[in-house]
């Protein structure tokens, strides 16, 4: 029933929101990966982690990508030593973020040209719906 | 068949203007909506009904981004669908003006 090019649109465009938000996690841990506890011996900013999955649209007989969660990387924090911090414990230990902004710039590199992709996809979609419209009008 | 279109008479304001080879072309492709709906009339109503819902939601998408409640990409997927809708019931009213046209042009 439903136009398989006009589904393509709605997968492309489900593709682009959830490039977005990873995009979004990737900018909250970039902009935080300073960001420290302001009580001594205070947890830092913990680093934040998105995953997708397939959602089965029954209507439409398509495969959907949607987010299926933002989650927290428990992975150890950074330890830096520096008694004058407000955040530093007894002997004189800071925590930092357990972000690594290499990894986060790759993910961000990553989330971008995924989402060329399916701005690709949409295009070129949208293309063939308007070459086959076209026919009409010079027929 | 006749009977069948004449209640186009009425929504057709302005004929485009299309050349002899164009009519001929054309008549093939229009002549089986006519055989198949009702009349012209509800069709090319049915027509721009939904051109016009179309458009009606992608400006309240557009009005919701405006305000900052709907993604970039959302509003620009409503008013694709919505050009897109718009295009091909333009197309459809110019090939059915055109068989229309070619049937009046007719000499019996």
């Amino acid at each position: 029933m439903f136009d398989p090019l006009q589904v393509t649109l709605k997968i492309g465009a489900s593709g682009l929101e959830a490039q977005s938000k990873r995009m979004r996690v990737v900018s909250e841990n970039l902009a935080n990966a300073q960001s420290t506890g302001h009580t001594p011996g205070a947890d830092p900013y913990t680093r934040k982690t998105i995953s997708f999955e397939s959602e089965f649209d029954e209507a439409m007989g398509a495969s959907f990508v949607k987010v299926a969660g933002i989650g927290r990387n428990h992975s150890p924090y950074r330890v830096e030593y520096s008694p004058g911090h407000p955040a530093a414990d007894a002997k004189g230990f800071v925590k930092l973020p357990n972000v690594d902004v290499l990894v986060e710039v790759a993910d961000m590199r990553e989330a971008n040209r995924s989402y060329e992709a399916n701005l690709q996809v949409i295009k070129q979609a949208r293309e063939m719906i308007s070459m086959t419209i076209d026919l009409l009008r010079s027929g | 068949m006749i009977d069948r279109i004449n209640p186009l008479a009425a929504p057709v304001a302005s004929p485009v203007e299309t050349s002899p080879a164009d009519l001929v072309r054309g008549a093939g492709a229009t002549a089986s909506p006519a055989a198949e709906g009702a009349d012209f009339g509800a069709m090319l109503s049915s027509l721009a009904s939904d051109a016009i819902g179309a458009v009606k939601k992608a400006e309240t998408i557009s009005l919701a981004g405006v305000r900052g409640d709907a993604s970039v990409q959302q509003v620009v997927e409503a008013v694709m669908s919505a050009e897109q809708t718009l295009q091909s019931a333009i197309a459809i009213r110019d090939k059915v003006v055109s068989a229309y046209l070619e049937i009046s042009r007719m000499s019996i």
